[in-house]
């Protein structure tokens, strides 16, 4: 009797797994691209997540939470479009698709979401992430543009080489590690700006927040013409810098200018009410 | 002679006519030829040009009539006088391309004020991040702010209501930073790095009424 009752239960278990998988659903999509394709992915409602892959196919990857959403996708030559399509009043659960794509690496990449999260990694080719609640993640990428616009998700960018990167975020922090290019340039209302890097050997890198603290670690080493401005938080230098002529009048603890080395790249860190801080980090071994 | 010396020598040529040496010049030398031929071209439709331009006498008639009663013309006066006399048409004739030059200017500026009317009329229509006009701004932007805020929460409401209190946090630092960017740039017009920030500013406030507004995204 007590065993029939555990084979029943087993079962009532099984069928209950077996139910609950099959409210989800994988689909994989497959597409056949050129060089410098350009892809499009708009999810309501969960992760995207975009990898290189070999070849030249772009390779999609959805797994639908229930039967509320459907997948939208469409290629014109060289430019394909995915959209996940909500069917119903679907919630942030119901609605929701978690993607994994693979594309070729010169591939141009726009991720759309508003919960996220976004990741890009190992492209040269121009990504563009977006999403209100979204947190970012990029990484490994060189030679490209890379864009993101977040209200409240963070953003974290690592090991970008030779970028032209523009980080919008309103309330959400941004930490940089390791970004380099000709143009680095966030944007935060309240949002906490953490750079960790050497700033390049030429590049202009402008961190701005009106009142979210920034924090830029820099090696001595590093080559840079540095301007730092507070209008009502406190700003700390632990360099030694040249003094420079500035179109301002530089307050001790309110700003400070000057350069290092050959002050190859330009650096300006500018707060309202946040405090601004250039760290000086040790070179490790 | 050569080229030179002969062009330089025209305005003579034109006076008195051509000398021996001058024609010979020109017989031998097709640059000088056509370059004569183009000036006398140049003469002839200038001539013919002012005559069939020459207005109808009763327009001239009117114009007098109306400048005399403004006051602006009178009788000359006997005595002798330094300045030869000039022909009373060309006296008028004067005043018809400055009246011309005077309209033309009011009409620029009649442009240029509809210009900047329906300019500021765009701005506070729309949710532009552009740098704001000068001066009225300061009064117009918080009456404008508040409507286009109150716009964009409320589609925030329709489309997600559990949103509308971030937005409604999210706009409210953004406009805190739009009006600190905005009196440090007033304060110093000159700092470039300040006009900077508020175009920063601005798009702050585009990026939130865009993703508010995004109808593919709630």
């Amino acid at each position: 009797m007590a065993r029939a009752r555990q084979l029943q239960l087993v079962s009532f278990v099984i069928l209950a797994t077996a139910i609950c998988a099959s409210a989800e659903a994988r689909k994989e999509f497959r597409f056949t691209v050129g060089p410098g394709a350009v892809i499009s992915i708009t999810n309501q409602y969960g992760p995207i997540s975009v990898k290189p892959g070999s070849g030249s196919q772009v390779i999609v990857i959805a797994v639908l939470h229930s039967d509320q959403v459907e997948i939208d996708h469409s290629q014109n030559g060289n430019r394909v479009d995915v959209l996940s399509h909500l069917l119903s009043e679907a919630n942030t659960d119901a609605g929701r698709v978690d993607y994994e794509v693979s594309v070729p690496s010169d591939a141009s990449v726009t991720l759309r979401s508003s919960t996220g999260v976004l990741h890009a990694e190992g492209l040269h080719g121009d990504v563009t992430l977006e999403g209100s609640q979204a947190n970012v993640e990029v990484r490994d990428i060189s030679d490209a543009h890379v864009h993101v616009r977040t209200l409240n998700g963070s953003v974290a960018l690592n090991n970008i080489r030779n970028g032209h990167v523009e980080i919008t975020s309103v309330s959400g922090d941004v930490v940089l590690n390791s970004v380099n290019g000709p143009l680095v340039q966030v944007n935060s209302t309240s949002g906490k700006i953490h750079y960790e890097g050497d700033f390049g050997n030429s590049g202009e890198y402008m961190l701005t927040s009106h009142s979210g603290d920034i924090e830029a670690s820099a090696p001595n080493d590093a080559s840079i013409d540095v301007t730092a401005r507070s209008v009502r938080g406190k700003v700390e230098n632990d360099f030694l810098l040249e003094p420079k002529h500035t179109p301002f009048v530089v307050r001790a603890g309110s700003a400070f200018a000057g350069t290092m080395n050959k002050a190859a790249s330009s650096v300006r860190l500018f707060s309202f009410s946040g405090k601004i801080h250039l760290k000086k980090r040790q070179n490790t071994l | 002679m050569n080229c030179s010396e002969f062009q330089e020598s025209l305005p003579e040529a034109f006076e008195s006519g051509p000398t021996a040496e001058q024609d010979s010049h020109l017989k031998s030398c097709s640059t000088c030829s056509d370059l004569v031929a183009d000036l006398d071209l140049i003469a002839r439709e200038a001539r013919q040009l002012q005559e069939s331009a020459e207005p109808n006498p009763r327009v001239w008639n009117s114009i007098e009539i109306v400048l005399r009663q403004e006051g602006i013309i009178r009788d000359p006066h006997l005595g002798p006088s330094l300045v030869p006399a000039r022909a009373r048409r060309w006296n008028m004739a004067w005043l018809a391309p400055v009246a011309a030059m005077v309209l033309v200017a009011f009409g620029i500026v009649i442009f240029q004020r509809g210009s900047a009317d329906s300019r500021l009329s765009a701005h506070l229509d729309t949710t532009s991040s552009a740098l704001p006009a000068a001066l009225s701004t300061s009064q117009r932007a918080p009456i404008a702010n508040n409507n286009d805020d109150d716009q964009v929460l409320a589609a925030v409401a329709s489309r997600s209501p559990a949103m509308q209190a971030q937005y409604a946090s999210n706009l409210q630092n953004v406009n805190d930073y739009i009006k600190d960017a905005e009196a440090s740039a007033q304060a110093d017009p000159n700092d470039e790095e300040a006009q900077q920030i508020v175009m920063d500013a601005y798009e702050q406030r585009a990026t939130v009424y865009e993703m508010a507004l995004d109808r593919s995204l709630p």
